[in-house]
């Protein structure tokens, strides 16, 4: 066995866990999963059913923790899981798979296979298999602190010329702030506007917030190509700027992962829980509501729905919130059909918008979620991860669909009673 | 004779403006960052979004086209930016503001692409190093003030 | 040996063996999920991880819309052997008694006449679901030979049984020992296969709640 395969094997070794044991010992070969995940539906390909792809970490399961597995083993009779199959996987485990968690809500006997592939990443990445843009974005993340190679004089340009066309300042490591604000890089470089919606939202609501230089970036590439070391560092940096500005709350910014890295993997990455609360800026944004801190005016005219970003919504908790805020601002909203935590994933989360390989197949599978908007056909589309957004745009250019997509933090600022 | 001098007189006097004039003064937005896209297809939109006579299948073709062209340009999630290629991205988005029609962009079409457009002189910003915090901003008002006092 | 000696054999020592390796066999893999564990969450809690963990326990006998939609006859097939085969192995007289035998306990039983339709329900959906197991793609795909074997494994006691208690084709002494036969074999390959489902289901859906509940998401 060469290295790169003995370190992958370990490491399936190591991610199997109760959980994992009692899923794999549950299925019984139903499909139901097949049905729920967009990867199958809109590709009709048996391989892309969900718990098949995790059918190498299930052998290492079989040959390492089961009496008859590990008797067949010893005895000779089991085939080991090859390099040559990790590689034949890797399409399925990171083209294939967004990490939704679609499947985990259907599966009768209660697979969380999303929870699994997730695990099963730490391994294929250990071996060496995972895909090119994955691997840069996370090289990139740890050596540069963005994995889109975003430096602090970028954003403190963007800073300054925000701060210019506002009239005040955007708070930079202030300590004792309550906020601590993350930005993706993915709205750094292409939706910019998010930082000039926030300033607004948390001068007018009286927010004290501040953004970290040493800590600004709020995606883990860690997270999506399945390196738990790299993530964790990624997020004690986070903690130790948090620690050294003395913040009550990190928020969170519109993006799906990285919500789900900081909320509920970044404890157990470091071993140990936080000092401060976590918040995604959404949840963020309605308990202003809630308090009446977010005063806005006019009603948007054109029906809206919302598309809700799996990490946030259905992994995340992070449902009711947006609702609420949509419904301070809109005349006309609309749930798409399956909505909530049963929602259809854009086809770009979990680094497969990282992946030119898999841009065939994303631009395919995002059929589900065209057909879920043929049945409402709203005027606009408001999302809350920029990730989505971006390749909903994609995925809405691909199929001549006019449909406008739009940040649920820039929209609600649009509707703010002091205009600016 | 009308002056601008901040942003919210800025957006209020943007506002005032119909569709087509939102689209005109846009279209002044992006022709002053137009330099800094690369992509032909912009320079091309912006030329159809410029003209007062344009009809509706060529409004509707070219922002088909500069909304291809943003797609094209943005940076990919995890991929390496260039500052100097975003340039050309907002730049797009600009010239794709201009082109939308109203309706999809209740918040104003002709603000949108300032926004836009000065981002792209920002991206420039960040890679030549120099200071240029507002200027682009105040060009903006300049437009605006030639305009409406046309 | 006659056939009484075998019957009586076949229902005392060697039911008593395949009981033992059935127990040895289901503790083993139950322990393999218990004392593996999970690692404690230090992530700040939204809602009940126990609440979410019960809930789903109960909520995943029930699908959600969209999949009954799109997968209909696994759904409906799944309710009609389940339930079936639930009757016919608790709630057929001769059976409860067996139990009673054996566990001091005993509850009341459906007419026969009720168990005996439900039987042969059952014994139809399974051929209907062993012909989709071929036909389907997807599950044709993910079938290895042990789904096969199960399918023949839970099919025999319900056929024997069936035909023991009509008198078909065969004396019913002989007919009784095929489905104790047919029982034992079902009961001590049960443990090496995906019928320990039917105790490991619990553990996972309590996992798959408790972790989504621990998040404030009801799964």
């Amino acid at each position: 066995m060469s290295a790169a395969l003995e370190l992958g094997i370990n490491a399936f070794k190591e991610q199997i866990d109760g959980p994992v044991v009692a899923f794999f010992s549950s299925c019984v070969r139903c499909g139901l999963c097949s049905q729920a995940c967009l990867f199958y539906t809109e590709t009709g390909d048996p391989e892309r059913t969900p718990i098949h792809k995790l059918e190498p970490m299930r052998r290492v399961w079989q040959q390492e923790y089961t009496f008859w597995g590990r008797l067949g083993k010893a005895l000779g009779l089991s085939r080991p899981v090859s390099d040559a199959e990790l590689a034949e996987w890797e399409p399925l485990v990171y083209d294939s798979c967004t990490l939704c968690g679609r499947c985990s809500m259907v599966c009768p006997v209660g697979n969380d296979i999303a929870y699994m592939l997730r695990k099963m990443r730490e391994g294929m990445a250990a071996a060496g298999h995972a895909p090119e843009g994955l691997v840069g974005a996370t090289k990139r993340a740890v050596t540069l602190g963005s994995p889109m190679g975003v430096k602090l004089p970028a954003l403190q340009t963007q800073i300054r010329h925000v701060e210019q066309d506002l009239g005040f300042k955007i708070p930079v490591d202030v300590a004792g702030a309550d906020y601590m604000l993350l930005l993706s890089s993915m709205e750094i470089m292409n939706f910019p506007e998010f930082i000039r919606a926030v300033a607004r939202i948390f001068k007018h609501a009286g927010v004290s917030w501040t953004i970290a230089s040493e800590a600004f970036e709020a995606t883990n590439s860690g997270v999506q190509i399945g390196v738990s070391d790299i993530a964790a560092e990624l997020v004690e940096r986070i903690v130790a700027a948090a620690a050294r500005l003395k913040v009550k709350y990190v928020i969170s910014p519109e993006c799906g992962h990285a919500y789900m890295a900081i909320r509920w993997e970044g404890p157990n990455l470091i071993g140990r829980p936080y000092d401060f609360k976590v918040l995604h800026i959404m949840e963020l944004l309605d308990q202003l509501r809630e308090a009446g801190r977010l005063r806005t005016t006019g009603r948007e005219v054109r029906s809206l729905t919302y598309h809700d970003p799996c990490q946030v919504a259905r992994r995340g908790g992070v449902v009711q919130q947006p609702r609420n805020l949509l419904k301070m601002i809109a005349n006309d909203f609309v749930e798409m059909p399956e909505t909530g935590t049963m929602n259809w994933c854009c086809g770009a989360g979990g680094g497969v918008s990282s992946n030119e390989r898999a841009d065939g197949l994303r631009l395919q599978v995002f059929k589900r979620k065209k057909q879920q908007l043929e049945a409402i056909r709203p005027d606009a589309l408001v999302t809350a991860c920029s990730n989505c957004r971006i390749y909903l745009e994609e995925g809405l250019d691909e199929y001549g669909m006019e449909l406008p997509v739009l940040s649920l933090t820039e929209t609600l600022a649009e509707h703010l009673v002091d205009k600016g | 004779m009308t002056t601008i001098t901040n942003d919210r007189e800025f957006r209020v006097a943007l506002d005032s403006l119909d569709a087509k004039r939102q689209r005109l003064v846009a279209t002044r937005f992006v022709e002053s960052v137009l330099p800094l896209c690369t992509d032909g297809r912009i320079a091309r939109a912006v030329r159809v979004a410029a003209d007062p006579d344009a009809d509706y299948s060529a409004l509707t073709e070219a922002l088909r086209v500069a909304k291809a062209t943003t797609l094209d340009c943005h940076t990919r999630c995890g991929a390496e930016g260039d500052w100097l290629e975003q340039a050309g991205y907002f730049v797009a988005r600009a010239a794709v503001a201009a082109l939308t029609p109203r309706c999809q962009m209740p918040g104003g079409m002709a603000w949108q692409a300032a926004m836009s457009s000065r981002m792209a002189q920002t991206s420039k910003a960040i890679v030549s190093g120099e200071e240029t915090a507002g200027q682009e901003s105040e060009a903006q008002y300049q437009i605006l003030a030639e305009f409406l006092n046309a | 040996m006659t056939e009484t000696e075998l019957l009586m054999w076949v229902r005392g020592p060697l039911l008593q063996a395949a009981l033992s390796i059935f127990l040895l066999g289901v503790v083993v893999r139950l322990l393999e999920v218990a004392l593996l564990g999970r690692k404690p969450d230090y992530a700040e809690a939204r809602g009940s991880a126990v609440g979410g963990g019960i809930r789903t326990l109960i909520t995943r006998f029930f699908p959600d819309p969209g999949t009954w939609q799109r997968s209909t006859f696994t759904v409906v097939a799944g309710y009609l052997f389940h339930i079936g085969f639930f009757i016919a192995l608790f709630l057929f007289a001769p059976h409860i008694l067996i139990f009673r035998d054996a566990l001091g306990i005993r509850w009341p039983a459906l007419p026969t006449p009720m168990v005996d339709a439900a039987t042969l329900v059952t014994l139809i959906t399974l051929l209907a679901l062993l012909l989709h197991q071929l036909y389907d793609k997807v599950r044709r795909f993910l079938s290895r030979f042990q789904d096969y074997l199960v399918w023949l494994l839970t099919m025999l006691p319900l056929l024997t049984g069936y035909l023991a208690f009509h008198r078909i084709g065969l004396p019913p002494t002989t007919l009784i020992i095929m489905h104790i036969l047919s029982v034992e074999l079902l009961l001590v390959v049960f443990p090496f296969t995906h019928l320990m489902h039917a105790f490991t289901l619990f553990m996972a859906r309590y996992y798959n709640g408790a972790i989504a509940g621990y998040r404030g998401v009801n799964s």
